[in-house]
Order: structure tokens, then sequence, then C-alpha cells
């Protein structure tokens, strides 16, 4: 098993880290309180490269193996703090130009692609329904074939990007007698007739990307926005939500090393009853426990993004990384919080809110819950 | 003076010195650190790159002296958009009429249009390298530069020059040695797409032997020693000693 990275890998994590911090850490804490979407930050991040780590060069990507991506993801994480950038983008790479990449005819390949890879356009997804989450399969928005247009109706929430999307790729059902087979996506332009983004949705974490609820009115998408083939939605679906969970949490990986180190730091440089806090086993537990979160959620990411370049099955262990390190993300936030006492609750010291950002990790993606009853039955049970 | 060549060449040399802001990025913990391509030769590339967009040049070499560790800023140079890297090997700690030396063998060999570079380094601020360059090679030149532009078909350089009485525009033959300073411009980080790029584009590696030049370091760096760690505060218990000490130990009232 080889550990190391190569060199042009090394240089290629380096220039993301530089970037990322010099580039991307303005107005955080403000952004995050007043529920502002970075659009500037955005554009740079496509400029990076960011965007289209993984999309082979052709389409205008950098065509990096799976394993590059999530370390370049989690240095990222590492070096860049506002939280909800990395969770918009996220979300565009893995449920906007995955199936696109995987699924779209060449032309659309063309169209979008070099758009949501460079910064240009911004990607979104809506599956999830006000009656239809963990049950995801059981979505009620419906299309209508009509001449050489399909007409969608029904409502879609926790579109992420929404707000801001140029395109979304659409979930919706053909014929909801099929269940999983009868359904299907299409790539939807922000200004389609019928396409009504509604309300922007206000929420605990990563506030700096934007949510909303949006609803279809007799949309019409013309034909050749129909993405894949009749029937092959939930398959779709499938295997953009097992990219998702396997690269999703790298940039958390980044965030808890980020964590473990300023605790580090805190816990020697503060003292109290004349010693630095860190000589208190209380407080070194506690960062033995991050330091042993941070390794673990690594491998685990690691391993599943290696699994995938070697082309095997990661259904398993995209389930288990993403379970695993939603919850060591959080719990590091608890605990870099609990060094800090009452300086981690003030918001300038900024781990509150890496703590309200974490918590949705356990629930976006599918939740906890659902990893588990994932990994019991691809477990036979 | 010269015919101006068809292909019109812009040569920035470039030093590697340690990152200045290194304990910046994201508070990580102790290493060793890193090194950068010295902020004013940066900002020297970016203004070649910006006049090779507006088509104004159409070839950027970029210079360096030093150790193989330095392939490292060379990479980071050809990142940034620099067609082609050119590394002097030469690990010894060279003094600035060294290295003016050196450069000049090289742009003797190399004919460039206008060379252009960082006004000082960041480490050493020496400020010298640049004028013994234009001094060495009898050209005009322009330092602390806050704007450059062309001017009766490329053959002079207007000049905005920052100095401490306020801003001096001058008009300079070329070819000519401009340095450039803070104010010139920002420049660009060097993007994934630009360091895969770079893999492709060669780095020159010569040595001061195939450049046919000898040079050794007229002055020796006899110690170095850190600045003083500031000294503890004090407290005062009123105002008025407040005042008293400013006005008499600090001698700021």
């Amino acid at each position: 098993m080889d550990f190391a990275w190569s060199d042009q890998q090394r240089e290629l994590l380096d220039a993301v880290g530089r970037f990322a911090s010099q580039q991307l850490n303005y107005n955080v804490i403000e952004n995050d309180r007043d529920s502002v979407f970075n659009h500037d930050a955005w554009k740079k991040c496509g400029g990076f490269g960011i965007q289209g780590l993984p999309v082979p060069a052709e389409y205008g990507g950098l065509g990096m193996d799976p394993l590059t991506t999530v370390a370049a993801l989690e240095r990222l994480g590492y070096a860049c703090k506002d939280n909800g950038l990395l969770f918009s983008i996220n979300a565009h790479m893995w449920t906007a130009i995955i199936p696109v990449l995987y699924n779209g005819s060449e032309m659309q390949k063309k169209k979008y692609l070099p758009g949501l890879c460079n910064g240009t356009l911004i990607g979104g997804n809506a599956m999830s329904e006000p009656n239809s989450g963990s049950d995801a399969f059981s979505l009620a928005t419906t299309a209508i074939k009509k001449g050489s247009n399909y007409v969608l109706n029904g409502s879609k929430i926790f579109v992420t990007n929404g707000p801001v999307a140029d395109v979304l790729v659409v979930f919706a059902t053909l014929d909801k007698a099929r269940g999983p087979y009868g359904i299907c996506a299409f790539l939807v332009e922000k200004d389609s007739p019928g396409l009504n983004v509604a309300r922007k949705l206000e929420k605990m974490g990563v506030r700096t990307s934007p949510m909303a609820e949006v609803f279809f009115e007799d949309c019409e998408v013309p034909e050749e926005n129909f993405l894949g083939k009749e029937g092959a939605g939930s398959f779709m679906f499938t295997n953009s939500m097992t990219w998702e969970r396997g690269c999703i949490l790298a940039s958390a990986v980044g965030s808890m090393q980020r964590l473990l180190e300023t605790s580090i730091r805190y816990a020697k440089e503060r003292r109290q009853f004349g010693q630095s806090i860190g000589k208190f086993q209380r407080v070194a537990d506690k960062i033995v426990d991050m330091k042993l979160r941070v390794e673990s959620a690594r491998h685990m990411l690691y391993h599943c993004a290696w699994l995938r370049g070697q082309r095997k099955q990661v259904y398993v262990e995209a389930a288990m990384a993403k379970l695993h390190i939603s919850d060591c993300w959080v719990k590091c936030c608890e605990d870099a919080i609990q060094i800090r006492g009452g300086y981690g609750y003030m918001t300038e010291y900024e781990v509150e809110r890496e703590l309200r950002d974490a918590i949705g990790s356990k629930l976006y993606s599918g939740t906890s819950e659902i990893q588990r009853s994932l990994i019991a039955s691809l477990l036979g049970l | 003076m010269k015919q101006r060549q068809s292909v019109e060449k812009i040569l920035v040399p470039f030093k590697s010195v340690p990152d200045p802001n290194d304990n910046a990025v994201a508070g990580a913990t102790a290493s060793t650190p890193k090194s950068v391509i010295n902020p004013f030769d940066e900002i020297a590339i970016e203004e070649a790159l910006r006049i090779r967009e507006r088509g104004e040049a159409t070839e950027i070499v970029g210079v360096t002296v030093g150790a193989p560790a330095v392939d490292e800023q060379a990479r980071a140079a050809l990142a940034m958009g620099v067609d082609r890297a050119i590394r002097i090997d030469d690990s010894r700690a060279l003094d600035p009429y060294a290295v003016a030396r050196i450069l000049r063998t090289l742009i003797e060999k190399e004919a460039p249009h206008v060379v252009i570079m960082g006004k000082q380094a960041v480490d050493d601020d020496s400020n010298q390298v640049g004028q013994m360059l234009a001094g060495l090679l009898g050209w005009p030149q322009a330092t602390f530069v806050s704007k450059i532009e062309f001017l009766d078909n490329k053959t002079r350089a207007q000049c905005t020059r920052e100095t401490d009485d306020g801003l001096e525009v001058i008009a300079i033959e070329l070819p000519a040695i401009i340095t450039t300073d803070l104010r010139l411009n920002e420049p660009r980080y060097v993007s994934l797409p630009g360091l895969i790029k770079a893999h492709r584009k060669p780095i020159e590696i010569l040595t001061c032997e195939q450049l046919g030049v000898t040079v050794r370091p007229l002055t020796t760096i006899l110690f170095a020693s850190r600045p003083p760690k500031r000294a503890a505060g004090t407290r005062v218990d009123s105002v008025e000693e407040l005042i008293a000490k400013l006005r008499q130990e600090a001698k700021v009232l």
C-alpha cells in the first residue's frame, strides 16, 4: 500500500491550500450572519479549477482521479473557512456535474460542462420533496410528454444553490405506477417558463450556501434537455449519491485537521492554574480523540476514493465514509468549543459556526440513519 | 540602437525567497518555511503576462539563479503563464553584483525587448540588481515603477515611478530595465490548469561555466541576528502618570 503523494500531487495540494487561504476567507462571519452566498469566491474557485477537478479535460475539467480529487477538496476544507461555499461547490459537483458527465448526451456535455467547471455556471439538484425525503423514489413531481417538450408539475424542497442556479437537475416521474423505474431526470435552465424558485430557506448552518424551495407549474422543458435514458433516473440518482457520499465530506476532513491544529495551539497557549490547559488530561484526551477521528475519517475518505479509482463498487464504503466522517466532524467541533470554553461559544472565535455547519452533514446526502440501513442491507441484513 | 526583432520577448528575472506569509496559512503547525517567488518579482511576472495578453509581447522568459530546489519557483512562474524558464544552477550565496553579472551574460544571449524585475527581494532588501544590470548593459532603467506603457511602436516605454516626492513619469528607450513597485498590479494566483500546463513547459538549466561568466561574491555576510524581542509593557496607575510617561519617556506628546 502506498500512502505517499507524488511530487505532482503535492504541488497541486499546496497550490489549493495557498489559493484557498488567500482568496476565500473574507467576510465569512458576516456572510454567515446574513446568509450571503460569496459568488465572487465561487467564480475564483472555478477559474482556479476546483469545480472541474474530476471532469475530463475535453469537457473543460482537469481529469483528476478520485483520490487526487478528494485530497484537493480536503485541502480546500483545511484552508477555506467558508463551509457554506464548499457545500455549494460539492452539491454542484456531485449532483449536477456528475449526472451530466455520466448520463448526458454529447451535446449536453459540450453545452454545460465547460461552464459548470470554470465557474460561469452554477448547478443545483432538485430531488427532495415535502413528502419524499429519505424515501426518495416516492417522489410526486410528474413529467408528461407533450409534442417535443416535457411538462413538469410538482414541488421540490431543500434545493441547494436553488436561488443562484443557472441549471437544475430535476427528478420527476413519467409513470408513478412504475415506481423507481418511472423516474427520469431533466436539465432545467433557470429562465424556463413555469419554473418558480420560491422562498430562500433560512437554516442553522452552511448559511452561506443558498437553498430554496422550487415549484414547477406546467414547466416546459425541451426534449433535448431530457437527461439519460428513460427509466434510468433512479440509477442516475444512486450513482450521483454514491459519488456525493464518498466525496462531499472531504472538506470536512480538512476542517477537522484545522480544528485539531488550532485546538492544540489554544491548549498550549491558554494557561489556567499555572499551566497550559493542554497539560490537563481532560483537555489532552479531547485532543487525542480529535486526532483519532481525523485520522480514521481521512483513511475512510481515501480508501473509498482509491477504490473508485480502481473502478470498484463503493456503495458500502461511501456510506460508511459519509456516516463516520459526519459523526467525527460534529464531535470534533463540540470538542473544539469545549476546549476553548466560553470563547469557543463566541462567534468571533469561528468554531461555533463550524459546529452549526457540521451538523447538516448528518442529514444531507442521506441521514446517518439511512446510511446505517444502507450498510446493514449491503451486509445482507 | 538595435533594430526591433519580430519576436518581442520580455525577460523576467526572479528570486526564490522564504515565504513572508508562511504563518498566515490557516494557522498550520510549525514547519520549515516554504519558499516562494519574491513578491516584487511576482508583480513583474504579472505585468509581463498582462503586456503579452494585450498583444504587446509574444514571449516571456523567466530567469532565476539558484540551487535545484528553486525549480519549484520556476515551475510556479511557468504556472502563472511564463512561456519558458531558465535556472542558472548556482548554490552559492551570491551578492547583487554577482547576480547582475550572471544576468547580463544571459540577457546578451537572449536579447529581450525589455527586462522587468522586482525592485528588491524581500529577504535581503538589497535593491541593487536592477540598477547594476542596467549599468553593466549600458541600458536605460526605470525603477520603482507603478505603471508601464509602450510608446512609438514599442521603441520606448513610458514609466510612472513612485518617488518620495510623488509620481514621476519618464520615457525610456528600449531595450531597458524596469523594476516594479508594489502598486503596479496585483499578481494572479496560480490555477490548477496553469500548474498542469507548467509541467509541459521547459526549465533550461545552465551553469556560469556554460555562460562563460566567472563570478564570486564581493560581499560576505559576517553574521545575522534576529531583531530583539519586544520588551514587556508597563502598567500605569493613573491618567496623570500615563501622560507624564508619554511626555518624558516615550516623548510622543
